[in-house]
């Protein structure tokens, strides 16, 4: 159990002496995901593996220092420079106050990840200029060899981008694209949500879905947000959920600009469902900038806040994301050979509203409308309002949020 | 000599009867009250003696022993005052014990000898058993408002003393109707809201129905405009709600009305730092009630809901329940009566925002913070959750006035007069057992119902309390029979998740 070497040494510590012989039995349950989603023949972590894990651990090393400290040195050296308080003092006491490396080999026995450069390292990520040292994953990797679809968004959507961003999912999962995204609050919740209907509904029919991959900001074990654990499960069941960031990390704010470029890096595509003029998502579309990725945002009313970015990036000449074709048609110019396309869901049949309701219906916007509104805009009774909105949010013309009512 | 006078101390919002027993007898010269006097209690010694010697009575040179009977429970306050110095003047033989038979005594001396009022007459007097009650003469009218007592009033001991002996008449009650005609300022009416319909509207369904009651809204919005228009909606108090509602108002020393009766429903608006103990009642020593129960058959208005904090708003849970606060003490225990209508304004989230969806601007953690202020608990007793909005400028400009308050509160009335046929005060208070007897659902109505429940956006506690609302929106349409489907839609759009729970992770 080797915290850091008592007399400095400058030699870097043989592999042999950080990796402890492997535990065969273990005592303390591990936190993260069932045993059993590895497989039985998962190969013992090597020194460098565990010395990665215990990088990646330390605080405040954000992916950039760490790429840094891992110029020239393997993961071993790096590790044992840091002990040795080569990368400041700050970061050797982290080192010594961690946990001892034979603890990690535990907890890490069955968890599946792979370093930059390892065989399992998935290829997509693995040219990145910026590519993470290491990822872990829970569900199948190999859901990373169709094509990809970023669907980004903010956590404060509308009703309009939720309901886009799951038309998007649904449909592209359907036709054999795999959905990225991020699994946060609003959109990216919204994305996958519809891409588990998609697959369902492919499955059903016998066809090859596109799985979600989620790319995730903090540890395995750390869903957040935790309103969104089913749907984490869902999508590790169904797909992926792959992260840089060890088990136990916390979704600090710094994490998940780092997340974003790696949804970037994976995406052949990004599509900005509803993004305000400055956040999250921004970060995103800089990042697939950088790569070369074409970036296609959803139009939205340039009176809604959170279409302001999105229409901000249609203004500097991004292409417009109308619909589920669109987004295939500027997949196609960069997958060619890889499984295309597979035609286009139409919107379901809804009866024609008649009489009161179509009045009713008239008096509601595409934004977010107050009944308030409606009221004034009609001037019939409440209950009859109510009544005819009630109607036409089952026959789906309009949906409801809040106490606000909009057209869908 | 011995002499015992009947009189009462308060404990809550009720009186206790307390015997004064006074024994003078030989020995040193001294004063001692027994039986568990607070310190305003024992400090009456002092009183008594300055009051005596000023009204030109002698104070006697020997030994006084005051026992408060039963002497088991703490009195407090210095409403024994009169009783004492009566039976010092009794029992050391300057008064005859056949002047004060069958009458009470309850009020303050000064040490100029003039009586003072206490709080709490209306509890003190109505724990009395003799036929007569002397209490000073500003709160003659209080203490006739139980009724059944011979009210005697005077304004200084000097006065009460003589009248006692015959020497001279009791001085005339004052008028009360003088006293009525200063009639209070009407309340608020909501003709003067301008536009605002939805929020109109709910203001009527909760005067009718019961229903607590939640605007959410931008600043600006006219949520406490709307929430103080109320109780002009409400009926006025019954004999007896009025007497409740008097005895509380008495008891935490509040200014009664000019009537004397409090008989408009009571408004109530605590301001958001109000602690814990001043809205539900409570205290050390003395228990004293609090906003919860000075609402009592009236309304309690917290504006700023989601400032408060949210300790004090699940204080609320009890008393929204079980209508009623007990309060436990080591020393004592209080039932204070609290059933109220509960009107609350809060803002969407922090920020105010333009209150629609996507428009916030406030951190998530400002949102997480406020959200934790509210509990889903205390939400969940709002059956009426109503978003208000800035009002258009046309409405605000012009456009026909709306209703009166006047033409509302009779549907208000009609709408409750039918609660009270099913048995019930209000249909907020009907059990879920007889929903299905006094609020069936026509076909269409179950389709819509069944539609939110199997989506999820109704969970089966919601659905009662929708049941409940639907109800009373029939009763003001004055339909009896079935509910229909836009009584249950529209009770619906009535029970709007508040936004800041709704984006926040």
């Amino acid at each position: 159990m080797i915290r850091h070497p008592e007399p400095p040494t400058s030699t870097p510590i043989p592999a042999a002496v950080l990796a402890p012989a492997p535990a065969p039995q273990r005592t303390a349950p591990a936190p993260g995901p069932a045993p059993g989603s590895s497989g039985p023949d998962w190969p013992h972590l090597s020194g460098d593996d565990l010395a990665l894990v215990a990088l990646l651990g330390l605080p405040f090393l954000s992916w950039d220092r760490l790429r840094a400290l891992l110029q020239g040195r393997t993961p071993s050296q790096a590790w044992a420079a840091v002990c040795h308080g080569q990368a400041g003092p700050g970061l050797r006491r982290a080192a010594a106050a961690g946990p001892p490396l034979a603890e990690l080999a535990a907890t890490y026995a069955t968890v599946p990840f792979a370093r930059h450069g390892s065989p399992r390292y998935p290829p997509a990520l693995a040219a990145d200029h910026e590519a993470p040292a290491a990822v872990f994953w829970r569900g199948d990797l190999s859901v990373l060899d169709r094509p990809r679809v970023a669907l980004v968004g903010t956590r404060r959507c509308t009703h309009y981008g939720r309901d886009v961003a799951r038309q998007l999912g649904h449909e592209l999962a359907q036709a054999g694209v795999c959905v990225v995204s991020g699994l946060a609050a609003g959109i990216d919740g919204a994305a996958h949500e519809g891409a588990l209907v998609g697959v369902a509904e492919a499955e059903a029919d016998g066809g090859a879905p596109g799985r979600p991959v989620a790319v995730v900001g903090s540890g395995l074990d750390i869903v957040y947000p935790r309103r969104h654990a089913r749907l984490w499960e869902r999508v590790a069941e169904a797909g992926v959920v792959l992260t840089e960031a060890p088990l136990g990390a916390r979704p600090e704010p710094w994490r998940f600009p780092a997340r974003n470029r790696i949804i970037a890096a994976l995406a052949h595509v990004l599509v900005v469902v509803e993004s305000r003029a400055t956040g999250g998502s921004m970060h995103t579309v800089r990042a697939a900038e950088e790569r070369g990725v074409p970036v296609l945002a959803v139009p939205g009313p340039v009176r809604s806040r959170a279409s302001e970015g999105t229409n901000l990036l249609l203004s500097q000449g991004c292409h417009p994301a109308c619909d589920t074709q669109d987004v295939l048609a500027a997949l196609a110019l960069r997958t060619a050979g890889l499984p295309g396309p597979v035609g286009y869901l139409p919107h379901p049949e809804r009866p024609e509203p008649e009489g009161l309701a179509a009045a009713v219906l008239a008096a509601v916007d595409w934004t977010p409308t107050a009944v308030e509104q409606v009221l004034a805009r009609t001037d019939l009774p409440v209950p009859a309002v109510s009544a005819a909105l009630n109607r036409l949010e089952q026959d789906g013309w309009v949906a409801r949020e809040a106490g606000w009512w909009q057209r869908c | 000599m011995i002499a015992t006078i009947p009189s009462a101390s308060l404990l809550g919002v009720d009186g206790q009867p307390v015997a004064v027993e006074v024994h003078v007898s030989n020995g040193l010269p001294g004063f001692t009250v027994v039986g568990l006097p607070d310190a305003a209690c024992r400090e009456s010694r002092d009183r008594v003696r300055a009051a005596l010697l000023s009204s030109g009575m002698p104070w006697p040179l020997r030994r006084v022993t005051v026992n408060l009977a039963p002497s088991g429970l703490r009195k407090g306050g210095a409403g024994l005052d009169l009783p004492i110095a009566v039976g010092l003047l009794v029992a050391s033989g300057e008064l005859p014990a056949e002047c004060v038979a069958g009458c009470a005594f309850v009020a303050e001396l000064g040490l100029d000898g003039s009586l003072r009022p206490v709080p709490g007459m209306v509890p003190l007097v109505d724990a009395l058993d003799a036929p007569a009650v002397a209490v000073p003469l500003s709160c003659a009218h209080e203490a006739g408002l139980v009724g059944r007592h011979t009210v005697r009033a005077a304004a200084t001991l000097r006065e009460l003393v003589a009248a006692l002996r015959g020497e001279v008449p009791w001085p005339p009650l004052p008028d009360v109707s003088s006293a009525a005609v200063r009639a209070p300022s009407p309340p608020p009416d909501l003709s003067e809201v301008r536009g605002q319909r939805l929020g109109r509207w709910a203001l009527e369904v909760a005067a009718a129905g019961g229903h607590h009651l939640l605007f959410s809204g931008p600043p600006g919005a006219g949520k406490t405009l709307l929430a103080r228009r109320l109780p002009g909606l409400l009926p006025a108090l019954s004999a007896e709600e009025a007497l409740d509602a008097t005895r509380v108002h008495s008891a935490a020393g509040e200014p009664l009305p000019p009537g004397g009766l409090v008989e408009r429903p009571p408004f109530r608006a605590p301001h958001h730092s109000a602690s814990s103990i001043s809205l539900v009642g409570g205290g050390s020593g003395f228990l004293k009630p609090g906003e919860v129960s000075l609402s009592h058959n009236g309304v309690l208005f917290l504006d700023e809901l989601g400032e408060f904090p949210a300790a004090v708003l699940d204080m609320l849970r009890q008393p929204l329940e079980e209508g009623v606060v007990r309060v436990s003490r080591i020393r004592q225990m209080c039932t204070f009566p609290a059933r109220f209508l509960l009107v609350a304004a809060m803002n969407p989230c922090p920020c105010g925002g333009v209150g629609s969806p996507g428009g916030c601007r406030c951190s998530e953690q400002a949102r997480l913070r406020y959200q934790r202020r509210v509990s889903g608990p205390l939400l969940d007793r709002f059956d009426l959750r109503v978003p208000v909005m800035r009002p258009e400028v046309d409405h605000l400009m012009g456009g026909p006035p709306g209703e009166t308050s006047a033409v509302v509160a009779e549907r208000v009335a009609a709408a409750r007069a039918m609660a009270r046929a099913r048995g019930v005060r209000v249909n907020a208070e009907l059990p879920a057992t007889v929903l299905d007897d006094v609020a069936p659902l026509t076909p269409e109505a179950w389709r819509a119902v069944e539609w939110h429940l199997r989506r999820g956006s109704l969970t089966a506690r919601g659905f009662h309390r929708v049941r409940r609302v639907a109800r009373t929106l029939a009763d003001l349409a004055g339909h009896e029979g079935d509910v229909l489907e836009e009584h249950v839609c529209a009770a619906l759009d009535l029970r709007v998740e508040p936004l800041v729970l709704e984006g926040a992770a």
